[in-house]
């Protein structure tokens, strides 16, 4: 830390911390999924960032102890991933199969339309990745030095338009299921879909985190090698 | 405490090995194959899931305010929102409708029959 006060440093990471436990907490007492601790963190530390004038670079690298906690998070996921595997024994082979080709298809959809619509690389491949669950978003992200934040909002805006609209849609595309429904949702918006879902139909919402953990691993596996390929193929 | 002390070594010694396998091997950040060696040592029984379970659900349920610092990056970005706001969205909205229809169609399709099965956890 060059030339940032250690108190200024302690004073931002305990004000996240606060603001982020206050929002979780009444989340958790009221029950109202649309109380999403993080993005109303952000609503709150971003004016309070503008209003007394602390530069974004200031605030990320006094805060860099909480970043830098996302990797041993990132690994504590192996643990519900464990879980899920005892889940999908009989039929392990037919789920990799269609969630590979949805991770394939959703990445390919996204990167292309980006630079086609807004030309930028940095925002496509932000926008590629943000079907999956947040922590696994942003480290695959600043792996591939797109840009984290824009992948945030986006997975924020996936979970919620696929969880709240995503059911509607697939009734009226003659889906029944609760294996269809819920992996389907599990895939396109992560964990808030599966919240969102879980409480109408839990059977649905068992699906849904069986898939969106997958799909988390397999999008790992696959951007290593599709990112660079349309790298190339659109510069 | 025995318990979160273990668990912290666990992910620990994972996070290491993944940082060796990502520096020597690259692909995949050092986190993610941390994940994958996590899971894969529980499933071998060499880490015991009993032990590592209470704080690892700690950890995943408290690990959202980690999200926070790199997410109000935003602060940045208000011109491209303004300029490209509706794009975004309609990207994102288009590519996730096109990714639900086609897993819960080929699910649909291919996977049903087997599934009786699925153990429904809740």
């Amino acid at each position: 830390m060059n030339n940032i006060n250690l108190l200024d440093s302690l004073i931002l990471t305990l004000l996240t911390l606060i603001i982020y436990q206050i929002i979780a907490w009444a989340q958790q007492k009221w029950q109202l999924i649309w109380l999403n601790p993080m993005l109303i963190s952000i609503a709150i530390v971003v004016p309070y960032l503008l209003l007394n004038n602390i530069p974004y670079s200031e605030y990320r690298q006094s805060t860099q102890m909480l970043n830098a906690l996302l990797e041993p998070a990132i690994v504590a996921l192996g643990y519900p991933l464990y879980l899920q595997l005892q889940h999908i024994r009989k039929y392990w082979r037919q789920l990799l199969v269609i969630l590979s080709l949805g991770v394939v298809i959703v990445m390919s959809i996204s990167f292309i339309m980006t630079v086609l619509i807004i030309n930028q690389q940095e925002i496509a491949i932000s926008l590629s990745l943000k079907s999956i669950t947040t922590p696994v978003g942003i480290a695959l992200t600043e792996q591939l030095h797109g840009d984290s934040s824009i992948t945030a909002i986006a997975i924020i805006i996936a979970g919620f338009s696929g969880g709240l609209l995503g059911p509607s849609w697939l009734k009226l595309c003659g889906i029944k299921s609760d294996a269809a429904i819920g992996l389907a949702i599990g895939s396109a918006s992560h964990v808030i879909g599966s919240m969102l879902i879980s409480k109408k139909n839990p059977n649905q919402g068992a699906y849904s985190s069986v898939s969106l953990i997958i799909s988390a691993l397999l999008t790992a596996f696959i951007v290593p090698l599709l990112i660079p390929l349309f790298l190339v193929l659109f510069s | 405490m025995k318990n979160i002390v273990y668990t912290a070594l666990a992910i620990s010694l994972c996070l290491s090995l993944g940082k060796f396998l990502s520096n020597s091997i690259g692909g995949m950040p050092a986190s993610l194959y941390g994940m994958v060696i996590y899971c894969l040592l529980l499933q071998l029984n060499w880490l015991k899931a009993e032990k590592v379970q209470t704080a690892t659900q700690w950890v995943i349920r408290h690990m959202g305010v980690c999200f926070i610092p790199a997410s109000a990056g935003v602060i940045n970005h208000f011109e491209l929102f303004q300029n490209h706001g509706l794009s975004i969205v309609a990207i994102i909205f288009f590519s996730t409708f096109a990714l639900i229809t086609v897993v819960a169609v080929l699910t649909e399709k291919y996977l049903t029959p087997n599934t009786a099965t699925f153990i429904n956890k809740g």
